[in-house]
């Protein structure tokens, strides 16, 4: 999905598109513009911090899920997020376009701002790419799930059904952690087990004709890796974070009252939200991405909440890193303590089921049919705005870019 | 021994052969079964292994009928938990079987043979081969970059490749002896209810050998420049991959289970069709510039092309994203394509370059558009069909106006293109006034629009376009120029050789001044030598239009001084010094007129006589 150069070499290039009538934004309008941009901003992500409250839960619906429908990194959750970035986004390119002297934009310091930001939004690019197809990983792991619900859900469960279970949460598991393996390992391609995980990464479950394909406790692998064919074997997410996060410092002195503040508002959050997705959703190598977002400094009133929302995530990061597990999505977190726990379960099995156990597996499994469900509903359309963010920055580039030329000069290579 | 056959358990004997059958090929055992596959063994094994397996299905089925009516509910769910286990013992089995024949029994082919449909239909110059030979597509991609070049072989060219009838082609990605055992398998999978597993597995496998498919026609890493190779890889992709891929899960799926075949194919293909389909988005939403047409354009050809067999290839439900998503892109490119075809008309009615071209000869943005007219006239198929507005014309008081009314049985894309000549022309007049030397400014309207018109006349298909009307439009304005041209220059010069306040009036002869005389040689030849010095560092590039110029300079000018020289030069060489008066006999006039226009970079030594 990399954009390339185009070569510039034609005549016409140096043409003029002279479209709109530009006239220099007053000063107090701008003000006010920017001041109403980041109380926007951080209005937007207050409420991502503290999602509205849940209905306290019905008696009779033994689902605790429902209360978690809107909580930090679910799904839904993330879909939330993917509106308010396009919003964000909106508004500031309006405020950076609109009725603005094009030569304004091309002098010092947006000579060097300016590319800076049509790098990140390059960079982020490949990280919709990576994510979109991270998400492909996650259904993967949904209809595993599904298996493993299905088999659970029948009555009379006899070890037929128990072993069909353990098969799939076996795979479940497993592609859950072998994820995080290449992701802990500290740089997949690198040492001998790094080259095993990196082999095993683009075999997908493809294996020399005619062998078995039979394995320990009966479990076929059935590993489906986030493409690393999109984004190329070497890239990684959390390198791609760290490149983005270069020369983004919050502007100073006299710089800090103009255009360079919702710049700078801008990129952070851009980035912050690359970051968020590249921990929720599996992607290729992400070690230590907890280290690599520059938190902006305390003191700004518009970052408040979206500092609270990355030490929310950060601290779960951290948690998990240690443990060992893939993507923070808050439903595949839950997921893989509930594959873990009706392991367990199924481990123990013997027909006929002990009562209390049964119950208790039996409220799991439906727990885990709601996440499954409320992923079937979310998923597909997550993808679709994650796309729509990528069509939105390249959008976005091409009319800066365009803006440029026309302040006669293009100082960065064009799409 | 077996157990003597009772009423409940008539089918107890076979029943326990099935069970034991199945036990014997379970995968998660520790002893033998490990390492052999079934379907690799003889066909007696196979189906053996089936048919116990149908029977163990049989008797779940009769079991879930019997055990309504039967008193003993314990032993009956003791039955169907133990066929259960039986079932999900041979299931697991089932599934490695599946997952072993699809992997073992696919097909390999180069990918040159993939590209085997495509190349019947195109000249040699355009077959590329993967990944190495990319010169020609170079070239190929530098005659698009840069408008110009031959329009009709062009032409044909694309029409070979781009208008081809679409065929689509299916292959064996399985090979057919597989298909039949892997149906079996399939509907036992599904009747046992383990249709999820089977759907996984087949995805999990056919989706991995898509994207190695993929790589070998290299469209995982596509930029800008290779829209043909796009183009190529796509059309194998739809026509040839994908479409084989459903023919596939129909031969599998089809008639098992209700819309398995449209769930597996979309499970294998959705996230590449999505892939494929984003090179061609990027462009549609990139940047628009004037380059970008052609590419956009054949790009939008393409799809248009390809777009019946997407649509019969993806013409389920679960796919109506790609099929939409297929269409949006087409519309989207439709959309740049106007938009950059009227932003090229503005772009060059503002382009703001006054420096004057040396010489009063083409300017290097005439060439451009009217290269850029003509390769428009060649994709005149496909843009009449996308633009439908007329040019917007005369918002701005500053700009040209048009007269629609002598050109209604003009295509709207028709009137673009007079539009943009018309724009062009409007520029080039502000160009023009930026000569010190009015002369030189007709000279470079007269060149410049001459040039147009040449442009227009060669080419047949640009020629009906532009019409008849406007052609004649345009060559009245360049001979006009020419005359203006004539008289900016030569008028003085001619002047000089007038009868009038020669003769002074005198009582009995007019006699001739001498003195006057004198002055009027002097100032033809200053004069004359000026136009000799200047205008011949100008240049008129067509050959005809540089001679029929000089003919008609020379036609006034020959005769006059044939006419002056011959009635005065008896006075002047009766007097002193004639030499420094009759500079120039007539014939060195001719020659020295003959350099005019040459566009000498140093202006040629005067003759003496």
């Amino acid at each position: 999905m990399r954009p390339a150069q185009d070569n510039q070499g034609s005549f016409l290039g140096r043409i003029s598109i002279r479209r709109n009538q530009f006239v220099d934004v007053n000063n107090e309008q701008e003000q006010e513009d920017l001041e109403l941009f980041q109380k926007h901003i951080a209005d937007r992500f207050t409420e991502l911090l503290s999602p509205p409250q849940p209905p306290p839960s019905d008696e009779t619906n033994t689902v605790a899920s429902v209360a978690a429908t809107e909580q930090i990194m679910s799904v839904t959750w993330l879909r939330k997020l993917m509106d308010v970035f396009l919003c964000c986004e909106a508004e500031f390119k309006a405020i950076l376009l609109m009725g603005r002297d094009p030569t304004q934009i091309s002098k010092p310091p947006f000579d060097r701002l300016v590319p800076e930001m049509l790098d990140r939004s390059i960079k982020a690019l490949d990280i919709c790419t990576a994510v979109v197809n991270g998400i492909d990983s996650v259904r993967h792991y949904q209809r595993l799930a599904e298996i493993a619900v299905t088999a659970l859900e029948q009555r009379p469960l006899g070890d037929g059904n128990v072993r069909r279970a353990k098969r799939a949460l076996a795979n479940l598991v497993v592609a859950l952690s072998l994820e995080d393996k290449e992701n802990v390992s500290g740089g997949g391609g690198g040492g001998g087990g790094g080259n095993k995980t990196t082999e095993r990464s683009w075999s997908f479950g493809r294996r020399s004709g005619g062998s078995s394909a039979a394995s320990k406790g009966g479990a076929t692998i059935g590993q489906l890796k986030s493409s690393s064919w999109a984004v190329g074997r070497n890239w990684s997410a959390a390198k791609q974070i760290h490149a983005m996060t270069a020369n983004l410092t919050p502007p100073r002195g006299n710089e800090a009252a103009g255009l360079p503040q919702p710049m700078f508002i801008m990129s952070t959050v851009m980035v912050f939200v690359m970051w968020v997705l590249t921990a929720a959703v599996p992607c290729q190598e992400r070690s230590g991405l907890a280290n690599h977002l520059p938190v902006p400094p305390k003191h700004l009133n518009w970052a408040q909440s979206l500092i609270g929302i990355h030490e929310k995530i950060g601290d779960e990061w951290k948690k998990k890193e240690k443990k060992g597990s893939a993507g923070l999505m808050e439903e595949m977190t839950r997921m893989e303590k509930l594959g873990h726990s009706l392991m367990e379960f199924a481990d123990g099995f013997h027909y006929p089921a002990e009562k209390d156990a049964a119950e208790s597996a039996a409220a799991q499994v439906a727990e885990m049919a709601e996440i499954c469900r409320r992923m079937e509903e979310e998923l597909v359309p997550l993808q679709q705005q994650i796309r729509e963010v990528f069509h939105r920055i390249v959008r976005s580039r091409a009319e800066i870019l365009e803006v440029l030329e026309q302040a006669g000069k293009v100082s960065a290579p064009v799409v | 021994m077996e157990p003597p056959e009772t009423s409940l358990d008539s089918d107890g004997s076979k029943l326990e052969t099935a069970e034991r059958i199945i036990l014997r090929w379970d995968s998660a055992a520790t002893d033998g079964a490990r390492g052999k596959m079934i379907f690799q063994s003889d066909r007696d094994e196979v189906d053996r292994f089936l048919r116990a397996v149908d029977e163990i299905q049989r008797s779940l089925s009769s079991v879930s009928f019997s055990s309504s009516s039967s008193s003993a509910a314990t032993t009956v769910d003791e039955h169907e938990v133990k066929a259960n286990s039986a079932i999900q013992i041979a299931m697991a089995r089932l599934e490695d079987e599946f997952r072993n024949i699809l992997l073992s029994h696919t097909t390999t082919f180069e990918p040159d043979s993939l590209f085997l449909e495509e190349s019947s239909s195109v000249s040699p110059s355009l077959c590329v081969e993967l990944g190495e030979d990319t010169t020609t597509v170079t070239t190929e991609e530098e005659e698009l970059n840069s408008p110009g070049g031959s329009g009709s072989s062009r032409l044909t060219r694309r029409r070979s490749s781009y208008r081809s009838t679409s065929s689509i082609r299916e292959m064996d990605l399985i090979s057919p002896e597989a298909v039949s055992d892997l149906r079996s398998i399939v509907q036992r999978m599904v009747a046992a209810g383990y249709s999820r597993e089977c759907i996984q597995v087949y995805g999990t496998v056919r989706k991995s050998a898509m994207e190695t498919i993929f790589k070998q026609l290299g469209i995982v890493k596509i930029s800008i420049g290779d829209i043909r190779k796009w183009i190529r890889a796509a059309k194998v992709c739809i026509r040839v991959v994908f479409s084989s891929e459903k023919r596939l899960c129909e031969q599998l799926f089809d008639g098992i289970c209700t819309a398995m075949d449209e769930t597996c194919f979309m499970e294998t293909v959705k996230a590449s069709a999505l892939r494929l389909f984003t090179f061609p988005e990027a462009i549609s939403i990139s940047r628009r510039s004037p380059e970008k047409l052609f590419k956009i354009l054949d790009l939008h050809d393409a799809l248009t092309d390809m777009l019946p067999d997407i649509e019969a290839i993806f013409d389920s439900d679960s796919s109506d994203a790609i099929r939409a998503q297929a269409v949006e892109i087409q519309s989207r490119l439709a959309e740049a394509s106007r938009g950059i075809l009227s932003e090229f008309e503005n772009a060059v009615l503002r382009e703001p370059s006054i420096v004057p071209v040396p010489g009063g000869t083409i300017h290097p943005l005439t060439r451009y558009v009217m290269n850029y007219i003509v390769m428009i006239s060649d994709y005149k198929q496909t843009l009449d069909d996308l633009i439908m507005s007329n040019p917007s014309t005369g918002s701005d008081p500053n700009t040209p106006d048009m007269d629609f009314t002598e050109l209604e049985s003009k295509s709207p894309l028709d009137l673009h293109l007079i539009w943009l000549i018309v724009v062009l022309h409007f520029n080039l007049e502000e160009k023009s006034k930026h000569y010190r030397d009015t002369s030189l400014s007709h000279i470079f309207i007269m060149n410049n629009i001459h040039y147009i018109v040449q442009k227009v006349k060669r080419s047949p298909e640009l020629r009906e376009m532009i019409g008849d009307h406007y052609l004649r439009k345009l060559t009245g304005i360049f001979r006009h120029a020419a005359t203006n041209y004539q008289r900016a220059t030569w008028v003085r010069v001619l002047n000089s050789l007038r009868d009038e306040g020669l003769h002074v009036s005198g009582s009995f002869s007019s006699g001739v001044s001498r003195s006057a005389l004198r002055e009027r040689f002097k100032a033809f030849n200053t004069m004359f030598e000026e136009v000799h010095r200047t205008q011949s560092t100008w240049s008129v590039p067509d050959a005809q239009l540089r001679e029929e110029l000089r003919i008609s300079l020379s036609e006034h000018l020959i005769p006059a001084y044939r006419s002056f020289l011959g009635r005065f030069r008896g006075h002047i060489e009766s007097g002193r010094h004639p030499e420094n008066y009759l500079k120039y006999s007539v014939e060195d006039i001719e020659t020295i007129v003959l350099d005019l226009f040459e566009g000498y970079t140093t202006p040629p030594h005067l003759r003496r006589r």
